[in-house]
This record gives C-alpha cells, sequence and structure tokens, in this order.
C-alpha cells in the first residue's frame, strides 16, 4: 500500500490516533483486492469474509426478488466502506449480492483483523460510534425518501447528493435503487433538471 | 404459459445454497449417510454420487463451449428459455418441495456402489468430488456472464433430442440439483 492511499485509509477513521508501530502493523491487516467490471464481489449464499474501504470503482449490493430481480439496496464508491455487513458480522451466507459496477479497487480487512481493531485500541470503538451513526441516519433519510417523495422528488434529491461517478452507472441500477421502472428514469433524466 | 427467465445471479444464489446444504450432510454419521429409507430407496451417499455422474458428463462439454465462445463487454444479462427446453427443465424442478414426474434412472447415471463396502474414506471422496465438480459448475456460471451465450449450444448428458444454451444448461442441473436434495430430505426424513 502506498503513502497516498494509506493516508486516504487514515482518514476513513479520524477518531482514531495511533503511535507509528501501531500503524505499521494496522496498515499490515489490509490488503488491496481489485475486480473487473460486474465481477460479483459478494455472492448471496456466501459469506461475506471482508470489510472493504473503496480506493476505486463503484458497486452495487442488491437483493434478488421472488422474480429473480435485482432490487439495489445501495451503492458504494470511492472513500466509502463496502461490504455485505449483516453477513460480514454475523457469519451468515449473505442474502445481498455485491457487484463492482466499475473496474474496482479496494482495501480489505477480514473479520478478526477488523474485531481485533476493537480489542487492541478503544478509539475504535468511538470511530464505530460515529460510522453506525451516519449509517443508520443515512439508511433512515432513505427509507423516508422511498416512502414519502414522488418519483420525481426522488429522482431530484439523488441526482443532486450523488457523486459524478455513481450517475455513469447502467440506468437500470439507479432506477432499481430509486424504487421505478428504468422507463420512468429515462423519461426523468430527459426531462428534469435538478 | 409464463416464459422462464433465468439470470445468472439467481442461479449463483441457489447454487451456493445447495453447497451450503450438502456441507451440512457433509457432517452427519456414516450410518445416516448411508442407510436408505427402503430397500428400493437410494441412500444420501449415492444421490450424491449420482449428481456427481451427472454433472461429470457436462464438465468436458461446458468446456469445449467456452472455448468457441466470443467474450462480450456488456455483463450479465437475461436470458429467456426455449420452449422444449423449458418444459425439460419444468421436469426436473421440484414444486413445493415435491418431485413430480417421477422417472427411472437411466442405466449410465446409476451410482452402482457396493453398499456394503461404503467406508468412511469412499463417503468422504465422494464428497469431495460433489464440491469439486459443483466449484467447477460455480465457475461455468460466473464465466459465462460475459460470454455470448447465444452462440453455441451444447447437447444434453440424454442426447441430441435436447440441446441447451448455457444459461438453460445450467438451469436444468440446478433443477436436477434441487430435485436430489428434495430427494435428500425425504430420505433423511
Amino acid at each position: 500500500m502506498d503513502d497516498e492511499t494509506f493516508l486516504r485509509l487514515k482518514a476513513f477513521f479520524p477518531q482514531v490516533a495511533l503511535t507509528e508501530q501501531e500503524e505499521i502493523h494496522f496498515k499490515l491487516l489490509w490488503s488491496i483486492k481489485t475486480f473487473n467490471q460486474y465481477d460479483l464481489i459478494t455472492e448471496a449464499g456466501n459469506i461475506e469474509r471482508y470489510f472493504y474501504f473503496v480506493l476505486e470503482g463503484v458497486q452495487a449490493i442488491y437483493i434478488l426478488n421472488e422474480k429473480g430481480e435485482k432490487v439495489v439496496l445501495g451503492f458504494s464508491y470511492s472513500g466509502s466502506p463496502s461490504g455485505a455487513f449483516d453477513s460480514f458480522i454475523k457469519k451468515q451466507p449473505s442474502d445481498t449480492f455485491l457487484e463492482a459496477l466499475k473496474p474496482s479497487k479496494m482495501l480489505a480487512i477480514s473479520y478478526e483483523d477488523y474485531q481485533s481493531l476493537f480489542e487492541k485500541h478503544q478509539e475504535f470503538y468511538v470511530w464505530g460510534h460515529e460510522f453506525f451513526q451516519k449509517i443508520l441516519f443515512g439508511r433512515l433519510h432513505r427509507e423516508v425518501e422511498l416512502l414519502t417523495l414522488s418519483a420525481e422528488q426522488r429522482y431530484k434529491t439523488f441526482m443532486q447528493r450523488c457523486p459524478d461517478e455513481l450517475k455513469v452507472i447502467p440506468q437500470k441500477y439507479l432506477a432499481s435503487y430509486l424504487n421505478m421502472k428504468p422507463e420512468t428514469f429515462s423519461r426523468l433524466r430527459s426531462c428534469t433538471s435538478y | 404459459m409464463a416464459s422462464l427467465i433465468v439470470t445468472s445471479e439467481n442461479q449463483i444464489q441457489r447454487l451456493n445454497h445447495i453447497i451450503n446444504k450438502v456441507k451440512e450432510l457433509q457432517t452427519l454419521d456414516a450410518s445416516q449417510l448411508t442407510t436408505p429409507p427402503h430397500a428400493k430407496s437410494w441412500n444420501v451417499v449415492e444421490v450424491l454420487e449420482h449428481l456427481n455422474i451427472a454433472y461429470g458428463i457436462y464438465m468436458p462439454r461446458l468446456d469445449e463451449a467456452f472455448t468457441k465462445m466470443p467474450t462480450v463487454d456488456s455483463g450479465a444479462s437475461e436470458f429467456k428459455a426455449r420452449a422444449w427446453q423449458k418444459f425439460v427443465i419444468a421436469g426436473q424442478r421440484p414444486k413445493n418441495g415435491v418431485r413430480k414426474w417421477k422417472m427411472k434412472t437411466l442405466k449410465r447415471f446409476e451410482p452402482l456402489l457396493d453398499k456394503q463396502s461404503l467406508t468412511q474414506e469412499k463417503i468422504d471422496a465422494i464428497f469431495e468430488t460433489f464440491f469439486t465438480r459443483h466449484a467447477h459448475l460455480k465457475e461455468a456460471i460466473l464465466k459465462s456472464r460475459n460470454k455470448d451465450v447465444r452462440q453455441i449450444k451444447i447437447i444434453s448428458a440424454i442426447g441430441p433430442i435436447v440441446n441447451f444454451y448455457l444459461p438453460e444448461c445450467f438451469e436444468f442441473l440446478l433443477c436436477h440439483l434441487e430435485r436430489h436434495m428434495v430427494q435428500i430430505d425425504e430420505i433423511l426424513g
């Protein structure tokens, strides 16, 4: 891992201050994984082995509905965490798929090493508290948007806040995430400004 | 009749589920795995051996198909099974945990194990073959996701009366596996 990459990783844990020795150890816990476009990073039915920090690319997390259609639950992208987190923590087969929508480079840490961070450094609990709080608020916000906004409002709100790299993934994934048909998404894209 | 649309993700999810189930079976006592519920029935190990034989026929055909199949950049897409293939697949697929259309096994798919000499070593070997062969199937499904699957057909194990495009073949194999997982549940009671 080069210095720049390590700086990016450290910035993901701003609450944690490590000594030089601890930093060397911390760095060794992470490995770089690369994926081609459309690779399945995690398959439903398998146990998630890693917690990821995304360096490059966009990934979608989705579940298959009864008809076998993909229902997109979320995306990860440069600078964000990724993985089927429930499966990772519970060590149970994942219900969801994680797919690389663009060629992806990610830092990965195993379950045992992830747990060891909390055991060795109390500060990771502070990180965890803030991190999960942020995740929970994000999910609550999305739930409210899905249940209260019209398709057009959902489209506008999403396009205003989403990073540019997400705007170039196949439309069907964005449409599914916003709980609308690809045709509706396409129509909104051509006639709605945001 | 509704069309049968298959996707590689759905197939992978089902295959993982089956592999997890067989891993659980591996923890059972040899006596449970080798005792049939009645004289005419197979035991669990025989069912697995039958699945090994069946996939063993498809394995080289799939490998050969991949050598001729062009790559595409678009990623995996849905595939609509053709009518005759859909009918053949439906014949295998269990419905609500029940095996419909019970059929006699053709000689070439019979496990023919000597039940008296089914040692733990032999049982372990059958499980290992199951995992190796079905890891190959998983790899084949994954590989097919960026292949132009409409270019090559493969002949089914029962002969040229049924040919398959890859997604149809995978669906047939999965339904066949699911059918025999139901049978295993019946054997174990």
